[in-house]
Order: structure tokens, then C-alpha cells, then sequence
């Protein structure tokens, strides 16, 4: 009995040929061995239990038809092939589209129906598959996805890897390096899933199973493969299922479907793979031979039976001799001084991904119909704001002023406003003006009854000059008493102290007369999440201070709590779990000061799209919450922060000067820059422009580059964008969603 | 497993096993529990060890083990008896301290949890380690008998009368497929006084009687 077996690479992140072959050998202690490798870096080609090793060619270098006719004559010839690599068990899927008795991998239509991240085949099997969503959608939908999620999400590949990308600039670098290392745009992101990790390992012949076990992780590496485990058996609920499906696939080969189960006991598919796993022979170890028992199915011949083991394995280390046949190569020359000689892919795996694209075996590559994904939409106020502006008459960079975007915006915050207010209880929106200073909005905000929240005596003074009244005014932040001599001498409505010290002197100021405020608070910094703003409550010793310190608060002064934190930056869910964990400290206070809380102060970074364009019920509900935690608030100040400012305003362009390479603009020089545009790493922006029938249209995603015209090398307004062909020096590009903290924050550079 | 061929590993005990008499030493040792000075520095405490739960569980299913308390106070002598306001203020808490706040800190979730007592396998090198260690704060060491030590957890009910045991000092759930060894599980007795009637909860299979010492 001859048996292949390939995929021995032995990294950090191993193939399972060499578990496989000892396997094998235990199970078959006469049969030949053949390792079959595309590298001679793969160390595993090295491992003393392979009889021989058949080295091929590279995937860039080697000639796929004849490496097939070779694979088919040697399976006429009566050898069996494993295959440990899932590429190149969809070529041979592609070799072998009616199969091959003697050909131990899955089918096409079978690797078609595992294709993760839906992996349809799943259907039946207690599991659940995490909440997804492919990258060919606009990147204002990918965003909003991270945010849903609470930016705990995994960038995947359509094969192999998966990056966890905690930020949009994260992102963006991920997802370009991935789409440049497998040659598709065809990647997704999915929803983290917190819990254990376990696997259940099968084999099968023809749609029949032969075997399979459960495999729970025990130790990990820190790119999360398995290092130790546990090996059981497969409970009936998942077995039945399994069977059938594995029928109906008629599946052969061995397979893996790895999953997460939660807290809860729920398990969560997270992709089936059309081999055996690394883990392989762990499971030999505990007993269970499953490539010894795929071989059995396929040709009768009986195997060895295993030892019953404890059920556990563990990996360590081994060193073994270099065969003399295939001496290590030379480490290849650093690469401009680069660190390092990275061992990842060395048989070539992306450039077979790359051939296979061209050969119409795997989608993607240059068969993808379009790289730029969906067009984002914006709002009619938009193009309506855009439509009213003549911008032959605009000097640009310029900003632009979306009156009727910033109106509507304003309407839907005083009307959920006051939607949410209950005789109980009042909500009222409070506009930061830190998030935008430009007094049209300030004036907006006074309109539309908001108060005024400033985190400087400079910011109360200009909304008492757009026209708030002091009793309207809420001073917030660590500098709040910046500068000097500027304290309104009237009562304003409420004081948030950031620290013991602050609030200590608050205190003073009130005693002397100094300082008026109806409401005197604190602003809280809950545990668990790191901030430079507030009172922390991680320690007993802080939270004993702060209890003390507020029974220090002058009695006829009202008692209020503040709680901020991006939602942008942290997500919804993870928003809202902060504001029931403040509901929580607010309790304790209550309980041990003796004091009520009479405000709640709320808010911070919500972008706009989760605060406007969203079903209310949270909001309602955290209403709810909170007046049932605590029974005396009488008003909650809600500060949605940059969901006010940042569709107000978007920053209008110029193209300089654009680069084509083979008929397509690459590059293109703009007479704007991060200078105006500094949140362009954290956040994408929707960019419009007018086509030739005066229609404003969003671009989507391509394959130009839009430089700013500053001379630093990170100056890129946007990585991969898709210009209208025929662009050109003097078009106009506009930038929408800057009227937040890209207006507040831009800064003059490289003007002269 | 083979399909044609599985064998029934898990353990189904229906009777209560024998107690070893390993157990002996520790019969009459009640479980521990924080006491409480009835004044503003325990109230204090005792309060913020609980709103601190909540935030660190965030949006994780409320059976979640608290492993964020061992991470604080990691495991270490401690004097007895112990109030909530020195419980918060210590370095190190031992396994009596972390498993009497785990408690807390469950019932507060809304989760049934009941104290457990555990007997373990260790070594000799690892329990003379442990008593020298005890020894230099000048903290009794009873909970070490030779190879084997006594220890505390959490049962928590999961459903019904099923339960886990959490280790609230290694956080980490005991898992209940023990095959003997370093760190093996031998005894384990969990308490409940308002139990009447002699009753069994059920872990991983097996059956445990309340309120007596049980061989694993």
C-alpha cells in the first residue's frame, strides 16, 4: 500500500501532513509513505516516518497539468492521496471533477457547499454561524458593521487567515495586505465570538462517515492554534446531523468544523475545512485513528487499532535530522534592509490561489466583476445642500456649509428628545461645542432647544454670544476652568468635576460665592475601560475617596452624574453595557452618599448614522433603566456629541493633477489634505462629485489613490477610491460627514 | 470515536461514590465567609466588589466565572477572620476569600451558587512550597495534608440541578472528566443548609450529595 500525503509544512501554523503520516504509521506499519511537498522549506518533508518524499516545483513554477497527470497516474497505479492543504484539494477537486477511488478528498459541489463564511452545508447541526459581512459592500457599511459589533471583529481571508481589526485604519491596512496576498477583494469581516474553542475532526468515504471526535482546546498559541487538547466523542445531536449532511455532500476526505461554544453552551461554526486538522494525531494518541480508518473504508484493508489513550495530548518541540537528499537551503537576502525571513506560505499557496482565480477553479482574482463594491448612499438633504452651491464661484479646499442636512439633523434630535421625555422624566439634548465651534450650528442648537455644553470658560462665553442664557450652560472637562477669570457670575445649570481635585475645588468656588451652579456633579470613569477622563472607580480606594468627597457637595445644590465615552470608538453594544454599568455605580453612590441623583449627563462620540438613522426603542428602553435605578432623576442630559456636527459640513476639492498607468487613473493629486481632513483614518467619508449632467454620485471603492497636497508621505485623503473616467485637473471632489471633529480639528498647514 | 465500536467513557455514576478518608481532617471545616463590620467601610466594599462585577461581566453571559478577582487579588495567605473592608485592601486573597466573594458576586447576578469544599492531589514539592509560603506570613496551613490539599470553589447551578465548580482562585471551571493526577479533583462537598432532604445535584454526569464529602 502506497499512500501521498501533502501539506507538511510544521510552522507555527502547521499542515496536518505530518500528523497524518504518523497516523498512517501507526495505523498501517508496512504501508509507504510518501510526503508530498511544493518546498523544500517546509520542514516537515523531513519527519524520519516518511518512506519517501516526492518534492515538487513551487505553485508559481509548477505546471499544473502535468502535476495532475502525474497525481492521476499514480492513482491508477493503486496509491491512495491525502491532501493536507484546502487549495489544492479544490484543484484536485477541479482535476477530478467525477472523483477518483483512490483520491481522499472532497468533491467540488462539496467544497462549493462549505465555502465559509456561510459554510451552507451547516444547516441541521446545533450550531449557529457568527454574524458576518462580505468586503465587497461600501466601507460606510463596513464600518457600521465594526461599530455594531464593538469594533471585535475579524478580517478573514477567503482561505486562510484572519486579523483581528480593532480600529478603521487597522482595517484598511489588513485588508489591503490580505487582498494583495490571496489576489481578491472577496474577503469578510465577522463578529468575534468570546468562548472556548473545540473542533470536531471526521473522516468519511463516499458520503459515508466513518468516524469522527470532539476536540476541545486546552492550550493555544498566541495565534490561537490548538496546542494542547482533549478528545471525546461526538454527542448524538451533533452525530446524526453530521451523518446526513456528510451523505448528502458525498463526502470524502478527511474534514474539520472548528467552533466556539459561549458562556452559554452554544456553539458557533466558524468554517468546516476540507482536511484533517494539525490536531490529527492527538486524537491517534487518545485512540481515535481517523486516517487510518479512511483508509480502511477506501480499500478494505484492515487497520492497526490504536492504544485507547486518556484522552489528552499535548505538543512540544522536536528537532530531527535533515534529510541528506534535501539539504536546507540558504536563508534568502533581506529585503532592503528588512527584518526577518518570514516562513509563512513557502510552498507558494497565494500564487496557487492566484492560478486558480485564472483558471475559474476558485472565484475571485481578475474574474471579479467589480473590486469597488457597493456606492455608499447619502441623504437627499446632501445632494440637495450640494446642488444649492456653485462651486465655479468656490476657492477650494473649502468647507461647505449642508444647511439643510444640519437642520434636519437638529429637527430628529429635539424631536427624540422629546419623544423620550416622561413626566418623570425630561431629556434634553445638549450640543458640544467642541465637536464644531461654527456659530450657525451653536445657533442651531439654541433653535432647537438644546443647551450648550463647553469644555472651556471660552466655549460658555461664545454660546452666551450666539445668544444661550446661562442657566443653559453646561461646563464639563479636565481644563474646564481655562482661562482664568472668566467664570460666568450667574447661576449657570450644571458643573461636572473630572477628578478628586476638581471637585474639591468646585467645591471651594461654590462655598465663595465664585461659582453658581443648579447642579453640581461628577464625571465617572467605569472599570474596564481605558480613558484619561473622569473619576476612576477601579480601585476601592478611589471609589471609597469619591463617596467621601461628594458628602462634601453644599446641601442646596442638586446632585448629577456625567458619563461619556465615544460610541464610534467602543461600538454600540459596548455604549450601552457602559451605560447600564454607570446605572450600577449611580446606585451605589445613591446608596452610600445618601445623596440623589437628580441629573444624568450622557453621552459622547455617537456616530450620526446610530443615533439618527436608528430604531429608538434603546434609547427609550435606557430611559426606562434608568428611572427605575434611580427614581429622582429629573433630567437626562443626552449629548450625541459629533452625530450633530459631522454631517453638517463637507470639505470641497480640487483635483491637481491625476496619473494613469494602462488607461486608468492611479493617482490623483488634490488641493486638500489630512490638514482639513484629520479624522480620515479613523472614519470613511462619502465622497461625491458631478458628472457631466450635473448629477451629484457617490464613488465607490477602486483602485486610485487621492494624495493631499501636503509634502507628507501620509497625506492620502483616500487609499482606494474609484474616479469617474475622464477625471481630470479642475474637477470637483467633495468629501461629506467632515462637519465634526475634521472641522474642529483641522489645522492650517503648508498655507504659507 | 468508531461509530461501529464507541465505548462509553463518561462517567454515569448513579450512586453516590465512597468518601475517602483523605476528608477527615477537614469534616468539620464550615465554608468561608466575609463578615461584615455593620458599618460605612465594609457597606463600601462589599459595594464596590459588586458594581466592579458588573462592569467587568459587561455584555458576557452571567454565567461567566468572575476571573477578574483572582487577576486583582491573586491567591495567597490570608488572616482570618476576614471583614469586607481588609478583604478590599489586601494584596493576595486565599481560596476561602475569593470563594466567598465569588458567591457573592454570583448571587448578585442572579445565578444560584453554592459554596463548595474540594480535596485535591497535588505533590509534595508543591505543598512544602505552599506551606513555607504560609509559613513567612505566619498564616496557618491546616488546608495542607501531605500531598493533598483542602481548597474552596463555587457550585453554581447551570440548570435545574446541574452544576459547574468554579475554581474562583484559579478561574477556571473543574472540569468534570478527572482521571487523577497533579491538580486532580478527589472530594468535593458542597453545602446547602436550606437543603432538607438528602438531595444530589449533578455535575458532568455525575451525581453529588449536598452537604457530605463526595469522591470523584
Amino acid at each position: 500500500m502506497k499512500i501521498y500525503v501533502s501539506g507538511l509544512y510544521s510552522g507555527g501554523n502547521p499542515q496536518p501532513g505530518v500528523g497524518i503520516t504518523r497516523s498512517l504509521r501507526q495505523g498501517y506499519p508496512d504501508a509507504t509513505l510518501v510526503g508530498v511537498e511544493y518546498s523544500n522549506r517546509s520542514s516537515g518533508i523531513h519527519w524520519p516516518q516518511l518512506d519517501e518524499v516526492w518534492l515538487q516545483r513551487p505553485w508559481d513554477e509548477l505546471n499544473l497539468s502535468a502535476h495532475g497527470d502525474a497525481i492521476r497516474a499514480l492513482l491508477d497505479g493503486g496509491a491512495l492521496w491525502i491532501s493536507g492543504s484546502d487549495l489544492e484539494s479544490m484543484w484536485l477537486a477541479s482535476v477530478f471533477p467525477e472523483g477518483h477511488a483512490n483520491l481522499l478528498t472532497p468533491n467540488a459541489a462539496a467544497l462549493a457547499r462549505i465555502t465559509k463564511p456561510q459554510v451552507e452545508a451547516h444547516e441541521g447541526l446545533p450550531v449557529q454561524i457568527p454574524p458576518y459581512i462580505p468586503t465587497d459592500r461600501s466601507d460606510w457599511d463596513l464600518h457600521a458593521f465594526c461599530r455594531k459589533h464593538d469594533w471585535r471583529v475579524w478580517l478573514k481571508g477567503p482561505y486562510y487567515d484572519a486579523v483581528r481589526t480593532r480600529s478603521w485604519d487597522s482595517f484598511e491596512a489588513v485588508r489591503n495586505a490580505l487582498a494583495k496576498v490571496w489576489n481578491t477583494e472577496r474577503l469578510f469581516l465577522q463578529s468575534h465570538v468570546t468562548g472556548y474553542e473545540e473542533s470536531v475532526m471526521l473522516c468519511a468515504y463516499e458520503g459515508e462517515l466513518l468516524g469522527c471526535v470532539r476536540m476541545r482546546k486546552r492550550e493555544i498559541t498566541e495565534e490561537g492554534k490548538t496546542w494542547a487538547g482533549d478528545v471525546s466523542e461526538v454527542d448524538e445531536a451533533f452525530l446524526t446531523p453530521l451523518r446526513r449532511i456528510i451523505h448528502e455532500l458525498n463526502w470524502t476526505g478527511g474534514g474539520e468544523l472548528e467552533m466556539v461554544r459561549d458562556a452559554d453552551g452554544k456553539l458557533w461554526l466558524l468554517e468546516m475545512n476540507p482536511r484533517f486538522p494539525a490536531w490529527v494525531h492527538g486524537a491517534t494518541i487518545a485512540g481515535v485513528n481517523l486516517p487510518a480508518l479512511l483508509v480502511e473504508g477506501a480499500t478494505g484493508v484492515a487497520a492497526q487499532r490504536p492504544e485507547p489513550g486518556r484522552g489528552e495530548f499535548t505538543r512540544v518541540v522536536v528537532e530531527v535530522p535533515v534529510r541528506s537528499e534535501f539539504p536546507l537551503p540558504p536563508l534568502p537576502e533581506h529585503l532592503g534592509g528588512g527584518a526577518g525571513h518570514s516562513l509563512k506560505h513557502p510552498s507558494g499557496l497565494p500564487a496557487l490561489a492566484e492560478r486558480l482565480h485564472k483558471l475559474n477553479v476558485l472565484d475571485g482574482g481578475d474574474n471579479e466583476s467589480s473590486s469597488g463594491g457597493d456606492a455608499p448612499t447619502v441623504p437627499n438633504t446632501m445632494v440637495e445642500d450640494l446642488l444649492a452651491q456653485d462651486f465655479n464661484r468656490i476657492e477650494t479646499p473649502a468647507w461647505v456649509f449642508m444647511e439643510s442636512t444640519a437642520v434636519d439633523t437638529f429637527k430628529r434630535a429635539a424631536a427624540m428628545a422629546h419623544t423620550l421625555s416622561t413626566n418623570q422624566t425630561r431629556v434634553t439634548n445638549a450640543y458640544s461645542i467642541k465637536t464644531n465651534p461654527d456659530a450657525r450650528l451653536i445657533k442651531l442648537a439654541l433653535d432647537s432647544g438644546f443647551m450648550a455644553e463647553g469644555i472651556s470658560l471660552l466655549e460658555l462665553h461664545k454660546a452666551l454670544k450666539v445668544g444661550f442664557r446661562p442657566d443653559q450652560l453646561i461646563l464639563n472637562g479636565p481644563g474646564k476652568w481655562w482661562p482664568e477669570g472668566m467664570i460666568p457670575k450667574e447661576q449657570i445649570h450644571a458643573v461636572f468635576c473630572d477628578s478628586a481635585p476638581d471637585l474639591k475645588k468646585t467645591v471651594a468656588a461654590l462655598k465663595s460665592g465664585e461659582l453658581k451652579a443648579k447642579i453640581v456633579g461628577v464625571r465617572i470613569r467605569t472599570p474596564h475601560i481605558p480613558s484619561r477622563f473622569g473619576i476612576a472607580l477601579d480601585t476601592p480606594e478611589t471609589f471609597k475617596s469619591l463617596v467621601e468627597s461628594i458628602a462634601t457637595l453644599p446641601e442646596d445644590t442638586g446632585f448629577g452624574v456625567h458619563f461619556h465615552m465615544a460610541s464610534s470608538n467602543i461600538g454600540v453594544k459596548a455604549w450601552w453595557r457602559l451605560f447600564d454599568s454607570m446605572l450600577r455605580w449611580c446606585q451605589s453612590l445613591e446608596r452610600l452618599t445618601g445623596r440623589t441623583i437628580e441629573v444624568l449627563d450622557i453621552g459622547g462620540g455617537w456616530f450620526p448614522d446610530d443615533w439618527h438613522n436608528v430604531d429608538h426603542s434603546d434609547f427609550a428602553k435606557a430611559v426606562k433603566r434608568a428611572q427605575a435605578a434611580l427614581p429622582n432623576v429629573g433630567q437626562i442630559i443626552s449629548e450625541p456629541g459629533k452625530a450633530m456636527a459631522q454631517p453638517t459640513m463637507a470639505l470641497a476639492m480640487r483635483v491637481l493633477e491625476t496619473q494613469e498607468e494602462d488607461g486608468e487613473i492611479t493617482e490623483a493629486v488634490v488641493d486638500a489634505s489630512i490638514a482639513e481632513l484629520p479624522m480620515y483614518f479613523h472614519y470613511p467619508h462619502r465622497v461625491l462629485t458631478q458628472d457631466r449632467g450635473g448629477d451629484w454620485k457617490t464613488l465607490k471603492r477602486g483602485k486610485s489613490q487621492l494624495m493631499g497636497r501636503l509634502c507628507m508621505e501620509h497625506d492620502v485623503v483616500a487609499a482606494n477610491i474609484e474616479l469617474p473616467e475622464g477625471t481630470r485637473a479642475g474637477d470637483v471632489l467633495v468629501f461629506c460627514d467632515a462637519g465634526g471633529y475634521d472641522r474642529s480639528m483641522s489645522y492650517v498647514f503648508g498655507r504659507g | 470515536m468508531y461509530l461501529a465500536e464507541v465505548e462509553t467513557r463518561a462517567v454515569q455514576a448513579t450512586e453516590v461514590p465512597e468518601v475517602t478518608s483523605c476528608t477527615a481532617k477537614w469534616d468539620s471545616w464550615p465554608a468561608s465567609t466575609i463578615s461584615h463590620h455593620g458599618q460605612a467601610c465594609c457597606e463600601i466594599a462589599r459595594e464596590w466588589m459588586l458594581a466592579n462585577d458588573f462592569s467587568q461581566l459587561g455584555d458576557a453571559a452571567a454565567l461567566t466565572g468572575p476571573r477578574w478577582l483572582p487577576k486583582k487579588y491573586p491567591w495567597g495567605p490570608s488572616p482570618w477572620p476576614m471583614h469586607w473592608c481588609e478583604a478590599v485592601g489586601r494584596k493576595k486573597l486565599d481560596c476561602g476569600a475569593h470563594q466567598a466573594i465569588s458567591q457573592e458576586l454570583f448571587t448578585a447576578r442572579g445565578v444560584q451558587s453554592r459554596p463548595a469544599q474540594f480535596v485535591q492531589q497535588f505533590s509534595e514539592d508543591a505543598t512544602r512550597h505552599w506551606g513555607h509560603k504560609w509559613g513567612e506570613d505566619q498564616v496557618p496551613a491546616g488546608w495542607i495534608d501531605g500531598d493533598v490539599i483542602y481548597h474552596e470553589g463555587c457550585a453554581v447551578t447551570v440548570d435545574g440541578d446541574e452544576v459547574k465548580l468554579w475554581d474562583a482562585s484559579a478561574g477556571w471551571w473543574i472540569d468534570p472528566q478527572q482521571s487523577g493526577g497533579y491538580g486532580a479533583l478527589l472530594n468535593v462537598r458542597i453545602f446547602d443548609p436550606s437543603a432538607e432532604a438528602p438531595q444530589s445535584l449533578s455535575w458532568g454526569g455525575r451525581q453529588l450529595a449536598v452537604n457530605r464529602w463526595n469522591a470523584v
